[in-house]
């Protein structure tokens, strides 16, 4: 995933903690910026900011306006080329990789998000009875599930960052979401759960290789626990609201 | 930022202005006027968020850009650790910034997020936990987005006075220099 559009404030010269660097360019009219220079230089013939006018496609959607232009179009694609990135490194974890801590570093929550509200209303539609109910548990239950196993890692020792590790339990519902949507079309009951289960230890098995480098050896197991636990309780969750 | 702006008359950027406000007023409009008028819980929450959420992406990545100029984000560097990345016009830039657009920025981001409060207040008066969820969701992204920005701004004031002082010391020194090299 080395395409120029994963990090390119790498350009941006060496910053230390939260330092603010007034850039400059050699010409004083282009808006300095280096995170959008990728943008701006292929058109640094035109006037520096061509005001954008701004309709913005919502991220995860793909409608094209006939308005756009370039610089919010870029802002929207890089974001959308990293949320299928993260996708991709979360749900096909590779065994030998070096070092799957680092793998999320480019951390975003908009894949998270996306996923957690799908999965509300699925189980939501899906349910005959209560479906305000069920979205609104099943949202809390998935974002202070996520907050808590972070605090969980965090107090154990572990080294990880609070978002990025926000961010990866998002990314790694993305199963289950398939999960539930299979159990939408209302098959027979063990095939749903079969289909349930085995998504469910898809989800465990992308979130394990990150949890368990995050804390040292002994406490592997206190760590990965709550994990399993949480990912077992949304299994249960959709197959008793379909 | 136009090349022809009229003198301090009207906005810089008016369709981004436009867009800055939509969609927290679309949010904040839908989530007071829904109960009159759709039943389902679900739909108000999954569109007010999605409201709110659009408004984050569009305050964080276009009108922050370019209604005053700077840019916040986070990035993890190669020894893991999470580092917060502001981003701001060089001062030039920065001095030709249209007034009106900033002050509507600043404005609508601090009511936005003061109106959320009250509303939170509202559902927690009522003991209505599903709405406090919606609000609470609300609540987070613009205050998420308050405090990128006004960090970003004080270290723009914070770099811009420190290169000033910086320059106002050089200028000192080289005076005193050539002060005493005449001597």
């Amino acid at each position: 995933m080395e395409n120029n559009f994963e990090n390119p404030f790498h350009g941006a010269g060496q910053v230390g903690q939260a330092v603010l660097e007034p850039t400059r360019r050699s010409s004083p009219r282009t808006p300095p910026f280096p995170y959008s220079s990728l943008p701006f230089a292929s058109s640094n013939a035109k006037s520096p900011t061509p005001s954008p006018s701004p309709v913005v496609i919502p991220p995860g959607h793909n409608i094209v306006a006939p308005t756009l232009t370039e610089p919010v179009w870029e802002t929207v694609q890089r974001d959308l080329s990293r949320i299928l990135s993260n996708l991709k490194l979360v749900l096909f974890p590779n065994p030998h990789r070096e070092d799957p801590g680092k793998a999320l570093r480019d951390w975003d929550l908009w894949g998270p998000f996306f996923f957690v509200i799908f999965l509300g209303l699925t189980l939501s539609w899906s349910a005959s009875i209560k479906k305000s109910e069920i979205f609104a548990v099943s949202f809390a239950l998935l974002g202070i599930g996520a907050i808590v196993l972070t605090l969980n890692v965090l107090l154990l020792g572990g080294k990880i960052i609070f978002f990025q590790s926000l961010s990866l339990l998002g990314y790694c519902l993305f199963p289950l979401d398939i999960g539930a949507l299979i159990c939408l079309f209302k098959g027979h009951f063990i095939a749903r759960m079969i289909a349930v289960f085995v998504t469910m230890f898809w989800s465990s098995w992308a979130a394990y290789p990150f949890i368990s480098s995050a804390v040292t050896q002994k406490r592997k197991a206190l760590a990965l626990y709550p994990l399993l636990l949480m990912y077992v309780s949304v299994a249960f969750l959709i197959i008793a609201t379909s | 930022m136009d090349q022809n702006q009229p003198p301090g008359e009207n906005y810089a950027h008016p369709k981004i202005c436009f867009f800055h406000v939509l969609f927290k007023a679309a949010s904040l409009a839908f989530y007071i006027l829904s109960t009159i008028f759709v039943d389902s819980f679900v739909i108000i929450f999954v569109v007010t968020v999605l409201l709110a959420a659009l408004d984050f992406w569009v305050v964080k990545n276009v009108s922050g850009r370019i209604l005053v100029g700077l840019r916040w984000w986070n990035e993890i560097n190669d020894l893991g650790e999470s580092v917060w990345r502001f981003e701001c016009l060089d001062q030039e830039s920065l001095a030709r910034m249209n007034k009106k657009d900033s002050w509507l920025f600043w404005w609508t981001l601090y009511l936005a997020a003061v109106v959320w409060i009250l509303l939170g207040i509202f559902s927690l008066v009522r003991f209505q936990a599903d709405y406090l969820l919606v609000v609470g969701v609300c609540l987070t992204l613009s205050l998420a987005n308050i405090i990128g920005f006004t960090k970003c701004r004080k270290d723009a004031k914070k770099q811009i006075q420190a290169f000033a002082s910086q320059t106002i010391a050089s200028r000192v020194s080289s005076t005193l220099q050539s002060a005493f090299s005449v001597v």
